[in-house]
């Protein structure tokens, strides 16, 4: 894709802490409107990577464009276009929900009568209304985390950059904020994540770049992604030690496969085909969970280790 | 933009208002803080022990006193603030890193905080002089320009905390500039009796902190001795915070820049 056209691009983008090298070389383009996100486990380089972009810190080398500007020489313009909902949610406690809006607000010049409808409007759309008063030390995780998202928008911002939305929070919480940044995405905000969660991913992302040891291992639709690297179902056997049938005998019904600790992962087009050839087989797999493959999966075949882990 | 031209930028007054919505949640108890205990030190020693002597050449203790705990509750107040409440809300409540997220400079975040203190420096400062007023303590309408030195005090006080709370590895460690440096600066500054015999390397060393220098300020503006070397004395401080205002950028950028 040309650097042009896109809202952020990277080229051969490097940070490095002394001697540790936490991005090594990445290649990105995004484009407006899009939900771009970064999967991967911590110290991956996501982190870093977000930072980079939102001008928090300076890259070590490669280019690195935001919004047609440079973060080394227009950080301060660039910032002025940008919502950005960082790792630690650091809202102010000292003040109320609506002073942390309105304090926000008065550093990008949006003050005044002007500032008080926008954080009404947005306390509205968090779903943080009649707790306008509250102490942020009085609100629970998942309303933090929906207030820096209502923060990060107060400058109407053209991107919102997100660096693990919903980490720590409870499922319910979790479903919360998906909901309100779908919603967000239908506006057609650019949206720029980082996440662990493969749910998280799949469920908003356009695309994802997957990301190990500071390089991105692959990158597309996540569901091209599955397609790709895994395979429509996937097959999980646990514990059956040598009596499974090898791939010959299974008509190449298994297109990958791979083991980890006592779990065999057999990749395969249709469950149901595969399962029944195994009964035929005589082989009637004692434990074993039949699903559809996931990102999860992806991440396992390309960095041969688990999200979760 | 540099280390002064940022106390002229909206955003270093907008740091300014948030430390005041802060504030105004526990005013009170903030006010009676910085007002009971140097109003109980300057009952005990200005009474109590001046009771027993005069100052020769000053009168009673009491008076000789009063102007020097303006400049005592302004670096205090100011000491405090800018290092331990600057500490704590870079460090525990991440209020300068989301400032940074936005479009704020460190240097405005700096300069707000050093307005900051000058406030609270006047706020203190002023309330104090009230007090002694009330006891008859102050003899010149020059008194009214007292604020105005309280605001200077604030800066140059806030200055080096500042920089020590952003150098220092543990919130502790900001013990070390109280005692090191805060508190022997207090006892040689004039406050609590003359230096005039006082050895005079122990006196060059009590020029070179800006505490010498505002006490005497107070104490011309108190007694109504304003002379052309009150306004040098004003000067001093005023370069002091000029100079001193460079020194901690680069700290402050290290912590909070890109």
């Amino acid at each position: 894709m040309c650097a042009i056209s896109s809202i952020v691009y990277a080229r051969s983008l490097t940070k490095r802490y002394g001697a540790i090298e936490a991005v090594r070389g990445i290649d990105f383009s995004i484009s407006a409107g899009e939900c771009y996100g970064f999967l991967g486990v911590n110290g991956a380089g996501k982190t870093s990577t977000m930072k980079m972009i939102y001008c928090r810190i300076a890259r070590t080398s490669g280019e690195l464009g935001v919004l047609g500007m440079d973060p080394a020489r227009d950080a301060s313009r660039i910032k002025q276009r940008l919502g950005v909902v960082a790792q630690e949610n650091a809202l102010d406690p000292e003040l109320d929900v609506v002073e942390n809006l309105l304090l926000y607000a008065s550093f990008f010049g949006v003050t005044g009568a002007a500032a008080r409808r926008r954080a009404d409007e947005l306390l509205e759309l968090v779903a943080i209304s009649g707790k306008e008063r509250a102490l942020v030390r009085e609100l629970s995780g998942g309303m933090k985390r929906r207030l820096v998202i209502a923060r990060a928008l107060v400058n109407d911002p053209d991107i919102l950059v997100l660096d693990e939305p919903t980490t720590g929070l409870d499922p319910q919480a979790r479903l919360l904020v998906w909901e309100k940044l779908t919603r967000l995405l239908e506006r057609g905000l650019t949206l720029l994540l980082t996440t662990h969660y493969m749910e998280e991913a799949a469920r908003l992302c356009n695309r994802v770049a997957v990301i190990d040891e500071g390089r991105i291992l692959a990158e597309g639709q996540p569901s091209q992604l599955i397609e790709r690297f895994a395979a429509q179902d996937v097959l999980e056997l646990v514990d059956v030690g040598g009596r499974l049938p090898d791939d010959e005998r299974l008509d190449g019904l298994v297109l990958r496969r791979e083991r980890h600790g006592e779990t065999q992962y057999l990749y395969t087009a249709d469950n149901r085909v595969l399962l029944h050839r195994l009964a035929e087989l005589g082989f009637d797999p004692p434990r074993h969970v039949a699903r559809q493959a996931t990102l999860e999966d992806v991440f396992l075949n390309i960095t041969g280790r688990g999200l979760s882990e | 933009m540099n280390a002064l031209t940022a106390f002229f930028t909206p955003n270093a007054w907008r740091v300014f208002r948030r430390n005041m919505l802060a504030w105004q949640k526990y005013a009170w108890s903030s006010v009676a803080i910085n007002i009971v205990e140097p109003f109980a030190y300057f009952l005990a020693l200005g009474f109590g022990l001046g009771a027993y002597f005069s100052l020769t050449g000053y009168g009673s203790l009491v008076q000789f006193m009063a102007p020097g705990f303006l400049g005592l509750t302004a670096l205090n107040t100011a000491t405090f603030d800018a290092s331990w409440g600057c500490y704590e809300r870079r460090v525990f409540n991440g209020v300068y890193e989301s400032m940074v997220t936005a479009p704020v400079d460190p240097l405005e975040i700096a300069a707000g905080e050093y307005i900051w203190q000058a406030f609270r420096s006047v706020l203190y400062g002023s309330l104090f002089l009230a007090v002694i007023a009330g006891f008859g303590l102050v003899h010149s309408w020059w008194a009214l320009l007292c604020p105005v030195m309280l605001a200077l005090c604030g800066i140059v006080f806030a200055i080096p905390a500042l920089l020590v709370s952003f150098v220092v590895k543990t919130q502790e460690h900001l013990f070390y500039y109280f005692s090191f440096v805060a508190t022997p600066m207090v006892m040689i500054g004039g406050v609590f009796f003359p230096l005039d015999k006082f050895p005079h390397w122990a006196l060059a060393l009590a020029w070179l902190t800006p505490l010498y220098h505002a006490v005497k300020v107070f104490r011309s503006l108190v007694m109504g001795t304003v002379t052309a070397s009150t306004g040098l004395e004003a000067l001093w401080v005023i370069a002091a915070i000029v100079l001193l205002a460079f020194v901690p950028v680069r700290s402050i950028r290290a912590r909070l820049a890109n």
